[in-house]
């Protein structure tokens, strides 16, 4: 068991810089054994909170990727129907009988094992993220209610089959359509915001060492500043750090309008945010020409 | 230790109150949260949130609520010390770190006592206010809760409309007294989505403008959830024979393609002379929002002349300039529209007209609309006027609505918004 000092030290050491309400989001999901659904704006680091976790927990990480039709075959279980065609011919040509037969091509060995159900059998606690659970239907957030309550489910020819460990559970949404109350009921709650300048600060200063401190500062405040513009895609944490990178390549030295406009290509993706951004770039490059 | 349980269960009961929809099984969830991380303040108050708060739009109360419930201790607030009672403190009063002050809720008693119904542990809670409650500051609190509390119950109540207005009022100048964001706030956005539109000041249009942030994310999501909704349409080939499959061949069930989004082009109309102007720039805003489910939009203002619409920051501008005081020409606007139909007017274009059809008895050239709706996909007109008043006076919606595919009431900002949905 993990005491929230540990959590704190593992989410350090895996150089993932957070605040308070992370922390102890993440804890409480350990400690009460408890799905955690995190909300936020796309690339505020989601997705990264399920990979530390696999890393301080030191065990492996089984993601599902949620996308419109996900059914049960892909997201659980589905028997391997060529393999078992190809053991029905040759237990014919053995005269195996049928009931022999069907003992065998419906056991473990022709089971094609999917995420949730690899992360249910797992021999021990794992992590399991279940990516963009916006995107899937509804019909499939119905059915993760059961396996997230209970953490078992039953294959007909195999009967029921039940976590060891629970696995360690997040599901990430970006809110493409509203989650039904059930499946929030049923989890722990987190919300990760983008983050504040000086926290963006030191994630750059940390995964981009050579980028100069000051303008690591002042690109920090930079992004923090056109993300108030209310853009149509305002930069995530990772294209920030693509953007320090491109200002190291570059030899940037001074962040001025000039150096702003030249590599805004990394950090915005669409025309229109570009022509705004680009439009008021003097008013917020922090050193004027 | 059962008071904190008690404060625990009176803390949920203010939050259901304030309208935060809080599960049994969510308080259970937060009585162990809390047993988990321990009576650090910063802490109890972030693992409560994960518990109990589901919806980031709620977290502003649930942050007020907490402060109010579980005041963070002298030296964190910096108050002046005789303007405050002998509050509870969660962090530094009684619980010392380190000792577990409370059996844990986890065996049956607990759970039980946490499954009253919240209303009926709060009004009683209310009678036997524990003396932290009484001191000064805390007495002002727990009024502008019961204020808060009843506006939002008014507020649920459109007979009573009238009256939450008054205690939006109220709350309004409460305000003023209490920091932050607070239940009596969100009693106020409740208001004044139902407030009609005729009754609205520039006041009201600010605050309503203020409510509209979350409206047109709730727009977004149901035309969004309206373009997913296909279960019908071309057959998906590779999954039903994947599902036919694992029943050997058998095709029992079908798989369909998920309908790609269709392209709606929208052009609206909307009149801005004096009577209707709050409603038609709200609408317009309202659809600037959700401006990306729409191939394109197309929004133009009138009152005798077309004006092209656009927003800069929150203002309407408009090319050209309209004269807001002269007499409505719907009839002549529609020939103007009629003029520009070229690239505008498509089969996949729905119009949506907000007006109240007061024509001043001009003509009011319905055939002219009857054409643009065979042109385009569908012609919808909103009316922010009372049905009762609708086709009396110089009012020409009689004649329209023969003409248009749908003809809503928008009267507040509810009706418009669920309107405008039904669109999608």
């Amino acid at each position: 068991m993990f005491t929230r000092e540990q959590i704190s030290d593992g989410l350090q050491r895996a150089s993932y810089i957070t605040n308070e309400r992370v922390e102890t989001a993440i804890f409480l999901a350990l400690a009460l054994e408890k799905p955690l659904l995190i909300e936020g704006p796309a690339g505020a680091g989601k997705t990264e909170v399920a990979k530390v976790l696999a890393e301080i927990l030191h065990t492996e990480l089984i993601r599902l990727q949620c996308y419109e039709g996900l059914d049960e075959a892909r997201a659980l279980y589905e028997w391997n129907y060529q393999k078992q065609l190809l053991r029905m011919q040759a237990g014919e040509q053995q005269g195996l009988r049928w009931e022999e037969l069907s003992e065998h091509i419906f056991s473990r060995d022709y089971l094609l094992e999917r995420p949730l159900l690899k992360a249910i059998t797992a021999p021990r606690r794992v992590v399991l993220l279940i990516d963009e659970v916006d995107k899937a239907d509804e019909e499939f957030e119905a059915f993760l209610l059961e396996l997230l309550s209970d953490f078992q489910v039953s294959v007909p020819e195999l009967g029921t089959l039940k976590a060891h460990e629970r696995p360690a559970v997040i599901l990430t949404s970006n809110r493409a359509r509203e989650l039904s109350e059930a499946l929030r009921r049923r989890c722990l709650h987190l919300f990760i915001d983008f983050p504040g300048t000086e926290q963006e600060r030191k994630i750059i200063e940390l995964k981009v060492p050579e980028l100069d401190a000051r303008l690591a500062a002042e690109a920090a405040r930079f992004v923090g500043a056109i993300r108030k513009l209310g853009l149509r895609k305002p930069p995530s944490i990772a294209e920030t750090l693509d953007w320090a990178r491109a200002l190291v390549r570059l030899g940037v030295r001074e962040l001025d309008t000039e150096a702003v406009r030249t590599a805004l290509g990394v950090l915005l993706k669409h025309e229109d945010d570009r022509a705004r951004v680009e439009s008021k770039a003097s008013a917020l490059a922090p050193r004027r020409r | 230790m059962a008071r904190l349980r008690d404060r625990l269960v009176s803390f949920i009961a203010a939050l259901r109150a304030a309208g935060v929809r809080i599960s049994v099984a969510e308080s259970i969830d937060a009585m162990n949260a809390v047993a988990a991380v321990g009576l650090e303040r910063a802490r109890m108050h972030e693992a409560l949130a994960a518990a109990l708060i589901k919806d980031e739009a709620d977290r502003a109360i649930f942050d007020e609520s907490f402060n109010r419930f579980f005041a963070a201790p002298r030296a964190d607030r910096g108050e002046h010390p005789d303007q405050r009672g002998e509050q509870v403190s969660a962090g530094a009063g009684r619980g010392r770190p380190g000792d577990d002050p409370f059996s844990l809720p986890r065996d049956d008693a607990s759970a039980r006592k946490s499954e009253q119904p919240g209303d009926a542990a709060l009004a009683s809670r209310r009678d036997e206010t524990p003396p932290a409650l009484e001191a000064k500051p805390a007495e002002k609190a727990a009024a502008v809760r019961h204020d808060a509390e009843e506006g939002h119950a008014a507020g649920r109540n459109s007979d009573r409309m009238r009256g939450s207005q008054e205690r939006g009022a109220a709350d309004a100048r409460e305000e003023s007294r209490t920091p932050g964001i607070d239940a009596a706030r969100v009693a106020r956005i409740r208001a004044i989505e139902r407030m009609p539109f005729d009754q609205f000041s520039d006041l009201d249009y600010d605050e309503a403008r203020a409510a509209l942030a979350p409206l047109i994310r709730r727009f977004r999501i149901r035309l969004g959830r309206r373009l997913r909704l296909a279960r019908t349409g071309r057959i998906d080939f590779r999954r039903t024979i994947r599902a036919a499959l694992q029943r050997g061949g058998a095709l029992t069930d079908l798989n369909f393609r998920a309908r790609r989004p269709r392209h709606v082009d929208l052009v609206i109309l909307a009149d801005i002379s004096g009577s209707v102007r709050y409603a038609a720039q709200l609408m317009l805003e309202l659809m600037a929002g959700a401006r990306g489910c729409f191939r394109r939009v197309g929004s133009f203002v009138y009152v005798d002349h077309l004006a092209e619409a656009d927003f800069e920051d929150g203002y309407l501008v408009m090319t050209p300039a309209l004269d807001l005081y002269a007499r409505s020409d719907f009839g002549r606007v529609l020939g103007e529209l009629w003029d520009r139909r070229a690239g505008l007017l498509t089969r996949g274009t729905i119009v949506v007209i907000m007006g109240d059809a007061r024509n001043n008895r001009l003509p009011a050239r319905a055939d002219l609309v009857r054409e643009v709706a065979r042109a385009c996909r569908a012609v919808v007109w909103l009316n922010p006027e009372d049905p009762a008043r609708w086709g009396a006076g110089d009012s020409a919606i009689k004649q329209y609505a023969r003409e248009v595919n749908a003809l809503a009431p928008s009267r507040n900002l509810r009706e418009l918004q669920a309107a405008l949905a039904a669109i999608g």
